[in-house]
């Protein structure tokens, strides 16, 4: 009888609190629970070869969960890890470091 | 003897120029480049700290001759245009070491280079210019492409270039050397494979970068 009621405390407990981590979020947190995509508007992106130095620096970045580069519109696609996010200076500084020039960034939460 | 010094010389100009193809990498990156054209093979592996400098040990042998040359190199991306739909570079190559000469001498060497380049997805043309001092001689080679891409590829396909290659050796039986050549990349890895006319000769050349 004593373990039936600790469990029924636990259980009205864990209820009560579900509502508490469900709260309402802003859009931001949002997308960066569902993890933020980030397309990169990059000039001098004309050479594969040359863009895979794109990749290697951001797969070594721990909120990158993926990047692909898109040569026809000298873009570039990062999916971040849920709950991660890199601001705009970091990004065009790991661009700068891949040897190409930052334009424009656009965010967006990932499907 | 002034014709041991001017075969001795020959033989370090026919050392061409390495390959040139993106002679710095992004920032951290090492890449390993050889080539081979059937008169000599060249390794270079370098490494960038930095996405505009890269410094690397370089060794060029000349079979026929039995010439060889082992240094550093020093890269120093100078210049780079990045504009919406291409990409220029301006580089600056010194090397420093030392050049064994067929006879069995050995003298310090050194050389400096100049290499451009400016590429679309669609055409690529390049210009390189090196001038060396072995000590026992001095020279200067020069070396232009242009290249085609028969088709535009997408990020991670196999890419194809159509180009030749114009060589310009002063002092060589034939100053002028063409050769046609393909390139093909996909990932990290690069070659080369072509022929040179006037000389008879197979050209490959490799890079990859990790």
């Amino acid at each position: 009888m004593k373990h039936f009621k600790t469990l029924t405390l636990a259980a009205a407990l864990a209820m009560m609190a579900a509502p508490a981590l469900a709260a309402p979020e802003t859009p931001a947190a949002a997308a960066q629970a569902k993890g933020e995509f980030v397309t990169a508007h990059v000039n001098g992106l004309v050479c594969d070869f040359c863009a895979q130095s794109i990749q290697k620096v951001f797969r070594k970045e721990d909120a990158v969960k993926g990047v692909h580069v898109d040569l026809d519109g000298g873009e570039i696609h990062i999916s971040m890890k849920p709950g991660q996010t890199m601001d705009d200076a970091a990004i065009e500084a790991l661009i700068r470091k891949s040897g190409y020039s930052l334009t424009s960034i656009d965010r967006e939460p990932a499907e | 003897m002034p014709s041991k010094f001017l075969a001795a010389g020959l033989a370090l100009a026919a050392l061409a120029a390495p390959a040139s193809a993106r002679p710095v990498s992004y920032a951290g990156g090492w890449t390993v480049m050889q080539d081979n054209n059937g008169m000599y093979s060249s390794l270079l592996v370098h490494y960038s700290p930095t996405s505009t400098d890269s410094i690397g040990l370089l060794a060029e042998r000349n079979w026929s001759m039995d010439a060889t040359f082992t240094g550093l190199q020093y890269t120093r991306l100078a210049k780079r245009w990045n504009a919406p739909q291409s990409q220029g570079n301006l580089y600056l190559k010194l090397g420093a070491g030392a050049a064994d000469a067929f006879d069995g001498g050995q003298k310090a060497a050194g050389f400096a280079g100049l290499s451009a380049d400016w590429e679309t997805r669609r055409v690529f043309v390049s210009y390189d210019v090196r001038a060396r001092d072995y000590g026992f001689d001095q020279s200067v080679s020069h070396a232009a492409r242009l290249g085609v891409a028969p088709y535009v590829a997408g990020f991670g396909d196999l890419h194809t270039w159509a180009m030749v290659q114009v060589e310009n050796h002063p002092e060589a039986d034939n100053p002028v050397q063409v050769t046609p050549l393909l390139r093909f990349f996909k990932g990290p890895l690069l070659m080369e494979a072509g022929y040179t006319l006037e000389e008879d000769r197979f050209l490959l050349n490799w890079i990859y970068r990790f």
